[in-house]
């Protein structure tokens, strides 16, 4: 490159808000202020949605009846991440989990504690609730249980 | 399509055909600014990395490096003798390389502007910002976007004229916002 070409650096000033609608306002709620999990429920399909949504995506049914769902459950699959999503080094690796739980249709994904395998029970971990705030962070961390 | 789902996948088809998307219930909810300010409903924020870098390439590289100096710099051709800023690496005219960079008065007179009552990011104002295209003296058929400040609206007359108002020399990053603004100027 020529000596006197040089750069400019700059940041586009692009800021999100999100909403997590019905059933995502719910299930954080219950976290936050209950430090229950909860799944929408089709009555029809015999299905537990989590987390929760407002539509069946079997049947197309309305989904207006929550159930608790257990804070513990199974690891389905589990990795190491060294870096987040713009490519930045981690400085420690982060373990996370995707978790199924029982009698629920889906999963919850997270970070760990610790190392886990593929099949070990674990147990969610809430923040305390002076510290929730109704986001999925309220959640600390699957840990794991005997 | 066969597979083992094909027959699931038909009688979802007839239950969705009994009942049209027409004639399902609407189902948003709509929501203001105060009910997020006040947190009736939850919310994440999020800045998405949107960094960038880029290349000044030479001619705007070396005007750029006259502004930190506090010098506005142009380029001359020497086919045609004409005189533009910011400075380009070839005249549109002759087709030729021009890389006899020329030092510029920081004078000139407006030749077209805008009274805006909101910035780039749509915030409403009450002082007005004022883009014009700049001839700078000694240069023709060319001008340069900036600011006018230190004068009112109604003011404003095309063709006034303007010297450009700087920055601090230690502050001045070699960035065209090291001219703060044109301001008015007697001639």
């Amino acid at each position: 490159m020529n000596p006197t070409s040089s750069k400019v650096e700059g940041d586009f000033p692009v800021y999100f808000r999100y909403t997590a609608g019905i059933a995502g306002e719910r299930f954080l709620r219950e976290i936050k202020d209950n430090g229950k999990l909860v799944a929408s429920r089709c009555v029809k399909c015999n299905l537990n949605y989590l987390p929760p949504r407002i539509y069946c995506e079997r049947c197309m049914s309305k989904l207006e009846e929550y159930v608790e769902v257990a804070n513990h459950g199974t690891v389905e699959t589990v990795t190491t991440c060294t870096q987040d999503s713009d490519g930045k080094t981690f400085p420690e690796p982060v373990t996370v989990a995707l978790v199924r739980f029982p009698l629920a249709h889906g999963g919850l994904i997270h970070k760990t504690k610790g190392q886990l395998a593929i099949g070990d029970n674990v147990r969610v971990v809430f923040k305390e609730k002076a510290k929730r705030i109704g986001s999925i962070l309220d959640i600390e961390h699957f840990e794991k249980v005997a | 399509m066969g597979g083992p789902n094909a027959n699931w996948n038909r009688s979802r088809d007839e239950k969705l055909g009994e009942k049209s998307l027409s004639k399902l219930e609407p189902s948003g909810v709509p929501l203001k600014e105060d009910d997020i300010e006040k947190q009736k409903v939850l919310t994440v924020t999020y800045h998405p990395n949107t960094k960038y870098a880029w290349a000044t390439g030479v001619a705007v590289g070396e005007f750029l490096k006259g502004l930190k100096a506090g010098v506005i710099t142009g380029s001359k051709c020497d086919e045609c003798g004409r005189i533009v800023v910011p400075p380009r690496l070839f005249c549109e005219w002759c087709f030729r390389r021009t890389e006899n960079w020329v030092k510029l008065p920081d004078t000139g007179s407006v030749n077209t502007f805008s009274v805006s009552y909101i910035t780039a990011d749509t915030t409403r104002v009450k002082e007005p910002l004022i883009p014009a295209v700049i001839e700078i003296d000694g240069t023709s058929g060319a001008g340069f976007l900036h600011f006018i400040g230190g004068v009112k609206p109604d003011q404003l007359k095309i063709g006034m004229r303007v010297k450009a108002s700087w920055v601090d020399a230690s502050k001045r990053q070699g960035s065209i916002t090291d001219i703060k603004h044109f301001a008015p100027s007697e001639r």
